[in-house]
């Protein structure tokens, strides 16, 4: 198959006119590259020959039996001087298919695609770069798939817009497995492109082949949505389109469209491509009866309780869940999975308030087992009911609708007494509604006792969490409460945004700064994969950039030795961003296993459960390896009074617009 | 005001703690305790209840605070022989003289400063 008939997949169809289309062919390749740019012109955005799209059109109706046309003809004039025809055909592309995707992509609006470079998408690379003048998709050069992966991540849960991440077809996506494994369980929305060369007879020998594969996307199949492999520019566009639509609809996740090698490099064809229009798909919204019951359940009970995980989307669900919380005078647990919830707010409680509920509202729970029972971690896993016996549970979210099973990051089945399947921040106006529709005024009058008993619950919580920060304040290693203490008096001014998870530092963010914005806190991995830290960060403080946020970047040591080029896209591309390590020189969760299993053993821990899980000896200079990728950074500190000092110095830094680095040994949790 | 009195002999070494229980705050009087605390301290650091308790015995997510001392030995015993909590560590792994010296060390821990000498720690 001549390259320049790949986007004509019928003439592969029939074989026994081989012969006579071999030779119409290559007739037609005498004056093709000039209709499909004429092609182009009329497909891409903001194309404004109109004269050039009716020509296509034109052409369209008889393929490869027209005479050259006056806009083909002046594509013929345009062969460089020195030149002949045929060594221009042989030597130039007019109108490269990958300018065509890079028309696609901006028409999908993504902003970045992050990508570590490879062969498999030279031609894409390069109609980025110069095409479609790298805007708009501009490249963030990562130094590794999986770096480039967690940057989507991160920037998708600041900014609610997907990322493309270029990738290798084979090796790449490799690479990038861990990461795609995270934003699936994350429920993060982001377009794999993946390259890859198809046609066997036309790939070069060596490495083409070793990063070829039949089936590229098999690799991560289990933990995306969807994915396609066009054999057009024309599928391409519309699996394009697709799989944006796929990736966006809740309950969202990763997406991966192939892009096979010759489709980019070769000419468009005379079939021009057309672009699609984009549009936006409602998110799935519970079923309206049984919300009604929901409702009905929530305004009866004595002691509803509210608990929130994967559920706000952006700002808009934070002050939805408000709504309904205040119209129930209801506590809620946010489970952090999203900032859901303000913790400043008087119902902001903490998972205790579970024990007491007649009716729990589990809202996009990741674990709605584990919110109602707990599994003790003994020889005998028992597990123990944490809910009161009689609490019904009512869920609303999109676990339901996940439909791969292999990896078992769904958690233990919990038969709700309601489960209501849809979008939960999408749902939870009607169901505000309906609570306040149904609310008799008996009912009503007693809010007021309610609010006061959780503003009294709220203030006591809040008395206790800055009473044991105290605790350690003056130790060395820093504890973790003075650590978050320490940040705090550097940003409490500024319009800030923590891009890390606090869960491994006894959550002091949490416990401590006031968290009221979406934007403020990105919630966890997902699939708690290691090496999602520091590029997850990344994205997310380029997010923050455009809107001048302080994004802060609390880094654990083991994360960050799994993927540490991301400091190095930082610096290369001005993303400002300070991190500071939780630096505790070990692989803490797992010396707490080995030290429960040598317990449960009698053979005792004396000193062994460094063996297999620290990180010392010799001591790893974080901060050095900050500095060499061009990092501002400063460290080890040890004594905690040089912690302040040393983050005034890195903020300096960061209001420059460059990132910055201090490293801090730290207790362990 | 709750005042308790414990008295811990640990054989052959004479060792007397008294733990006065006020308001939460605890104050530890020893004798010839000074070895103790060091040797306390060793095995706090060797079995690596820091990892869960913090190298000042101030908790975390992972373990409860432990210091300054909010429980009479015979409750601290409980915790980590017979629990729910943590791993329970036998006598086998860890004999009761090692564990008095780790409660002796634990003891020995200061009450931190108080909040309003934290200026961190004004959120206001």
């Amino acid at each position: 198959m001549k390259r320049d008939d790949r986007s004509r997949p019928e003439d592969q169809s029939h074989p026994e006119n081989s012969a006579q289309e071999e030779t119409e062919s290559v007739n037609r390749r005498e004056f093709l590259s000039s209709a499909t740019v004429a092609g182009l012109a009329a497909a891409s955005v903001g194309a404004t020959d109109q004269a050039a799209a009716q020509q296509v059109a034109s052409n369209e109706s008889a393929p490869g039996a027209l005479p050259p046309t006056a806009v083909q003809e002046a594509m013929e004039a345009e062969i460089p001087a020195g030149y002949s025809a045929e060594e221009a055909r042989e030597y130039f592309v007019r109108n490269p298919g990958s300018d065509f995707m890079v028309d696609v992509i901006k028409r999908l609006g993504l902003d970045y695609i992050t990508t570590n470079p490879g062969s498999s998408f030279r031609g894409f690379h390069e109609s980025i770069v110069n095409y479609g003048g790298n805007q708009a998709p501009e490249l963030l050069t990562c130094v590794h798939e999986e770096q480039a992966v967690a940057m989507a991540h991160g920037y998708y849960k600041v900014t609610g817009r997907p990322l493309g991440v270029l990738c290798h077809g084979t090796v790449g996506l490799q690479h990038a497995s861990m990461a795609v494994y995270n934003a699936w369980c994350d429920r993060t929305p982001m377009i794999l492109l993946a390259g890859n060369h198809l046609d066997a007879t036309e790939r070069r020998a060596g490495v083409e082949w070793s990063h070829s594969a039949q089936d590229c996307v098999r690799v991560v199949r289990d933990y995306i949505k969807w994915d396609d492999t066009p054999f057009s520019l024309q599928h391409y566009a519309e699996s394009m389109a697709r799989a944006y639509r796929i990736a966006m609809t809740p309950p969202m996740g990763p997406v991966a469209v192939v892009i096979d090698g010759h489709l980019q490099e070769g000419e468009v064809g005379d079939h021009s491509p057309d672009l699609l229009p984009m549009t936006p798909v409602q998110p799935p919204v519970g079923d309206e009866a049984a919300i009604a019951e929901a409702a009905r359940w929530l305004v009866e009970a004595d002691s509803p309780v509210i608990v929130a995980d994967l559920m706000a989307h952006d700002q808009e669900g934070v002050e939805r869940l408000v709504a309904l919380a205040e119209a129930l005078q209801a506590p809620v647990v946010n489970q952090f999975g999203r900032m859901n919830f303000p913790n400043t707010h008087y119902l902001a409680q903490g998972a205790a308030a579970v024990a007491q509920a007649d009716v729990v509202l589990g809202l996009e729970l990741f674990d709605t087992w584990g919110v109602i029972n707990t599994l003790r971690d003994r020889v005998h896993r028992d597990a123990v009911r944490k809910a009161r016996p009689d609490a019904r549970v009512i869920s609303i979210g999109t676990n339901d609708l996940f439909t791969k099973s292999n990896y078992q990051n769904f958690q233990r089945y919990y038969p709700s007494d309601l489960a209501i399947a849809g979008d939960a921040q999408a749902t939870l106006p009607i169901l505000t509604d309906a609570v306040l529709s149904s609310m008799l005024r008996s009912r009503r009058a007693t809010n007021a006792e309610r609010e006061s008993r959780w503003r009294d619950a709220h203030a006591r919580a809040r008395e206790q969490a800055l009473d044991e920060a105290r605790y350690g304040w003056n130790a060395s290693p820093v504890s973790t409460s003075r650590l978050y203490a320490e940040l705090w008096n550097v940003v409490r001014d500024r319009d800030w945004a923590l891009v890390s998870d606090d869960n491994m530092q006894s959550r002091w963010a949490r416990r401590l700064w006031p968290i009221e914005r979406h934007h403020q806190y990105i919630g966890r991995s997902g699939g708690a994969g290691l090496g999602y830290g520091a590029p997850a960060a990344v994205g997310a403080a380029l997010a923050h950039r455009a809107e001048g946020r302080l994004a802060v970047n609390v880094q654990r040591d083991g994360d960050m030795m799994y993927t540490p080029g991301a400091f190095w896209t930082a610096a290369y591309h001005g993303i400002p961003l300070l991190t500071v390590t939780h630096n505790n020189q070990g692989y803490h969760q797992e010396f707490m296993h080995l030290q429960r299993m040598a317990a449960r053993r009698q053979r005792g821990i004396d000193g062994s459960s460094w063996v297999g899980n620290e990180l010392r000896n010799p001591d790893i200079d974080l901060a050095r390896i900050a500095s060499a990728m061009g990092v501002w950074a400063e460290g080890p500190i040890t004594d905690p009074d040089d912690l302040g000092p040393a983050l005034e110095r890195a903020v300096e830094v960061v209001d420059g617009g460059e990132p910055a680095f201090v490293d801090v040994r730290c207790q362990p949790r | 005001m709750s005042v308790g009195l414990g008295t811990i002999r640990s054989a052959g070494r004479g060792v007397l703690v008294i733990s006065l229980w006020a308001l939460g705050a605890t104050v530890a009087v020893t004798q010839e305790s000074d070895d103790d605390v060091r040797e306390g301290r060793a095995l706090y650091d060797s079995h690596q209840c820091w990892q869960c308790h913090g190298y000042e015995g101030q908790g975390s997510v992972a373990g409860v605070r432990i210091a300054p001392t909010l429980y009479p030995y015979e409750a601290f015993a409980r915790l980590v022989r017979h629990t729910n909590l943590m791993p329970a560590y036998s006598p086998n792994v860890l004999s009761e003289e090692q564990l008095r010296l780790i409660y002796a060390f634990v003891q020995s821990i200061l009450e931190p400063p108080p909040l309003e000498d934290i200026p961190e720690l004004d959120f206001e």
